[in-house]
């Protein structure tokens, strides 16, 4: 930000103003910013848009009369409920919107909240890092323009994403001033989370760093609200008050609104995204203010080998992936005991968790899908992790060695495999250590290990498409999450869609452990499946060119 | 086995393009082979070819008496590559990339490793998502050349290495090749595979357009000739009516002239009787000889042949 005074010979425009303009080329960069993210905008708003109007959906088939929304009340009062799900505002009279704000409002900040952090990540500091925004800086583009053009692309989506959202909510019957105010939430959480990420992308030299630094943000921000509204319900805790997304809850959205909390968050994003401008003007193109760390000059003598490279390459994400995955199965066995009580009163209820038998099996039933659902996830990242590796010639690289493409691709499929296998494993043991605890049956235990353990051939048959799709067609890669997606949807939902929609999903096939009786003729037949899927992938794999 | 590398009638189409169009190339054991096209001719498509990354459409090829497609893991064993272009573990520091490639292979000799990071002058504590483009070749040139492969296959490996660096890049490739490793040097740097290269492939749209040594090659084509005489128009007519004369100019006292190798003699002849006060006579660099073969292209871009020297 200089202030010296113009030379006397300088271009008309660049005197009249008197000095540089920080903002020139805004304008410009702003469309190029959302010409390459105008797909990507549209399926977060398509994806978020949808998920809250099926969910909402649901929520009014399966708690129609006032009965079972009462029921449903105390259930989510209960302390581990109300750490995922909200401040409980309109408990005493549980209306479908009461419900949609506390419980789905959560999950679609979320979200939107990764959506901006990325978006901002990929604007700000991945251009830099890469090269592409010194060539744009070198054009008669203003120091910040940049920066604006990023945040512009950031705040478009989550606009984008919240009306949407609230488009959706309009063809509900749920209050359009309700759908107005938790929409409002939804983009201010938004705009929190671009303006941190903007001071990360300042910080750290490195995209990844900084949008792992707005992912711990994040995580904070969670637990805070978590931890908040356990201690003090409707939004009396101090810590709640320190989280976006409690301020965000706070407006009481279809009970009783109102709408100062959310001027908070715009404040706070406002004095983020200053700060990241005063933190650009103070540094080199290129640089962070913290500076990158030197590593070991030479490789300890365990990293060897195509095993070692990879788990040094992925542990980051095999751990936070476990982490999050036996986290849940930790919570579903300590929420057991309230969700037995709950759904034995119900009948409704009854029916879509099991055929008849006993509740709580059908419940963990359902959980266990879930698990396995998110384990799958983890498997395609890994599969998304070996074509990164292509992508960047590392792959390359390696190939150009004496390793053999089975077992390049082998390895690395290994380690997603077994790490994902593992990952749903221990969160069947610890769903079932939980349990076990909460319901006063140590049976749990080896019922729900064993309940783990059969949905093993569904996550390995995720696998095997994975590879396939990246051995044929490794640009379709994307197309293995919806097919994840639809995994989940009808594992989760199958009982209120159509008849044969499953059909395409492994987990159909596998008995639904404890509610099913075992039978082990499908699980011999899936675990067939997925072998051959990994067979044609790796044969595949060894025709076709690598990029190089 | 005479040949490490015998190509013929090579194919590799990308959809409709066709990256190689019945290219030939033989590369003998010990020699550095120097290999030399613009971007997009097919050199970087042969060196994939040549490691198994890319499957030829049709056309022989035989590396170290293997085929590079079947036999890819035990030939990889015998050859080490650098590409142009190198991407590192982000999170992995130079020195263990290093190491690891090495140890893909069966390890490194610790001694040779240090002292290619000591020649290049190469931080090996930096992570590999902070090197520059320099310092990550670097990286690839020791992980390559602390191996004990007998074929060096290079892709651009000195792109974005300075002056100095290159001076050492030039003498480690000669101490190679004094080993009696084979290298196949792909450039862009005409000064560097004239000091290093024994023979030379041009490539050309997907085909070899010359191959040979670098006598061989300048033996086809003219010698520059610079005279400086006391009559410039005399002269421009008399060597003007000489058969194998091109490019005759006039610059005040000096007559400058490319000339055929067979008509030298001639030009030597005519010479005496027009009062010679200088005379500079140079074979063509291997600039001029990769300018002729692109001569037409170089029409095209508006460069006048005389003018890209």
């Amino acid at each position: 930000m200089t202030t010296t005074t113009a030379p006397a010979r300088v271009p008309a425009a660049a005197e009249r103003s008197g000095r540089d303009d920080p903002l020139v080329g805004t304008g410009a960069l702003v469309r190029v910013a959302l010409r390459f993210d105008r797909w990507r905008i549209l399926v977060w708003a398509v994806a978020v848009a949808g998920m809250v109007q099926v969910s909402v959906d649901a929520l009014a088939n399966v708690y129609a009369d006032p009965a079972t929304r009462a029921a449903r009340a105390t259930l989510i009062s209960s302390p581990a409920a109300t750490a995922l799900a909200g401040p409980g505002y309109g408990l005493g009279d549980y209306t479908l919107g009461a419900m949609t704000a506390n419980e789905i409002a959560l999950w679609v900040m979320l979200p939107v909240a990764i959506m901006a952090i990325l978006a901002v990540t990929r604007h700000l500091r991945a251009a830099e890092e890469d090269g592409r925004l010194e060539l744009v800086r070198s054009a008669p583009v203003g120091r910040d323009a940049p920066v604006v053009a990023g945040l512009v692309a950031a705040v478009v989506a989550t606009l984008a994403v919240g009306g949407l959202t609230f488009l959706a909510l309009l063809s509900t019957d749920l209050d359009p001033v309700g759908s107005a105010a938790m929409c409002a939430g939804v983009v201010m959480v938004g705009l929190v989370f671009a303006g941190v990420s903007a001071v990360a992308s300042q910080l750290s030299s490195h995209g990844r760093t900084a949008s792992s630094l707005g992912m711990a943000a994040l995580g904070v921000a969670f637990l805070l609200r978590a931890v908040g509204d356990v201690r003090g319900p409707e939004s009396t805790s101090v810590l709640t008050w320190l989280s976006p997304f409690g301020w965000a809850q706070a407006t009481r959205a279809y009970v009783d609104e109102r709408w100062w909390p959310l001027l908070i968050g715009v404040a706070f994003a406002a004095l983020c995204v200053a700060v990241a401008f005063r933190l650009v003007g103070r540094r080199d193109l290129g640089t962070g203010l913290v500076p990158e760390r030197l590593g070991r000059p030479a490789a300890r003598p365990a990293l060897a080998g195509m095993a070692a490279l990879t788990l040094r390459r992925q542990t980051g994400a095999i751990v936070s992936w476990g982490i999050a995955i036996v986290l849940c199965g930790a919570l579903i066995g300590v929420l057991a005991g309230a969700i037995v009580d709950f759904i034995e009163d119900d009948a409704t209820l009854g029916e879509m968790f099991g055929s008849g038998t006993d509740a709580t099996a059908g419940a963990f039933a359902l959980y266990t899908m879930f698990l396995a659902v998110m384990a799958a996830s983890y498997v395609v990242t890994g599969v998304a992790a070996v074509r990164h590796e292509e992508v960047a010639t590392r792959g390359a690289r390696v190939l150009a060695g004496p390793v053999s493409r089975w077992r390049w691709l082998g390895t690395q499929v290994g380690v997603a495999g077994v790490a994902g296998l593992v990952i749903m494993l221990v969160s069947g043991l610890v769903m079932g250590v939980t349990a076990a605890a909460s319901l006063d049956d140590p049976a749990q235990v080896g019922v729900l290990v064993g309940a783990a353990a059969v949905t093993l051939p569904g996550i390995a048959c995720v696998l095997g498409l994975a590879v396939l799709v990246y051995a044929v067609a490794p640009r379709l890669l994307g197309v293995v999450w919806a097919y994840v997606a639809y995994v989940g949807v009808v594992g989760m939902f199958g009982e209120l869609l159509p008849d044969g929609s499953d059909a395409l999903s492994p987990f159909t096939y596998l008995p639904g452990l404890p509610a099913d009786e075992m039978a082990w003729s499908p699980v011999v037949a899936v675990t067939a499946v997925a072998a051959v899927l990994l067979a044609a992938g790796f044969a595949a794999f060894r025709r076709r060119d690598v990029v190089g | 086995m005479s040949d490490a590398i015998v190509i013929r009638d090579l194919v590799k189409t990308f959809g409709a393009k066709r990256a190689l169009d019945g290219f030939d190339l033989t590369v003998r054991t010990g020699e550095v082979h120097g290999f030399l096209g613009p971007n997009g001719a097919g050199k970087s498509t042969t060196i994939r070819v040549l490691l198994g990354l890319l499957r030829a459409d049709s056309g022989e090829v035989r590396l170290l008496d293997g085929d590079p497609w079947q036999d890819a893991v035990a030939l990889h064993r015998r050859l080490a590559y650098i590409p142009g272009d190198v991407s590192l573990w982000p999170n992995l520091s130079g020195g263990e990339a290093i190491d690891v490639l090495g140890r893909l292979r069966g390890g490194l000799d610790p001694r040779r490793r240090a002292e290619l990071v000591e020649r290049f002058e190469l931080d090996p504590r930096i992570k590999g998502r902070a090197y520059s483009k320099g310092n990550r070749q670097k990286v690839a040139l020791v992980a390559a050349l602390a191996t004990d492969a007998e074929l060096l296959l290079m892709d651009e490996p000195t792109s974005g290495l300075d002056p100095l660096m290159e001076a050492v890049f030039q003498d480690v490739v000669r101490e190679a090749a004094a080993e009696g490793r084979t290298v196949l040097l792909s450039s862009h740097i005409l000064a560097e595979v004239e000091a290093l290269a024994d023979r030379v492939t041009i490539i050309r749209q997907g085909k070899a357009v010359q191959s040979g040594s670098l006598d061989e090659l300048r033996g086809l084509t003219r010698t520059t000739v610079v005279a400086g005489v006391r009559d410039g128009a005399t002269a421009e007519t008399a060597l003007g009516a000489l058969p194998g004369v091109h490019h005759l100019r006039r610059d005040d006292g000096h007559v400058t002239a490319d000339v055929d190798t067979a008509a030298l003699d001639e030009v030597l002849a005519v010479l005496p009787r027009l009062g010679v006060t200088s005379l500079v006579a140079h074979p063509p660099t291997l600039e001029d000889l990769f300018l002729r073969e692109y001569s037409d292209e170089l029409a095209t871009l508006g460069v006048r042949e005389g003018d890209a020297r």
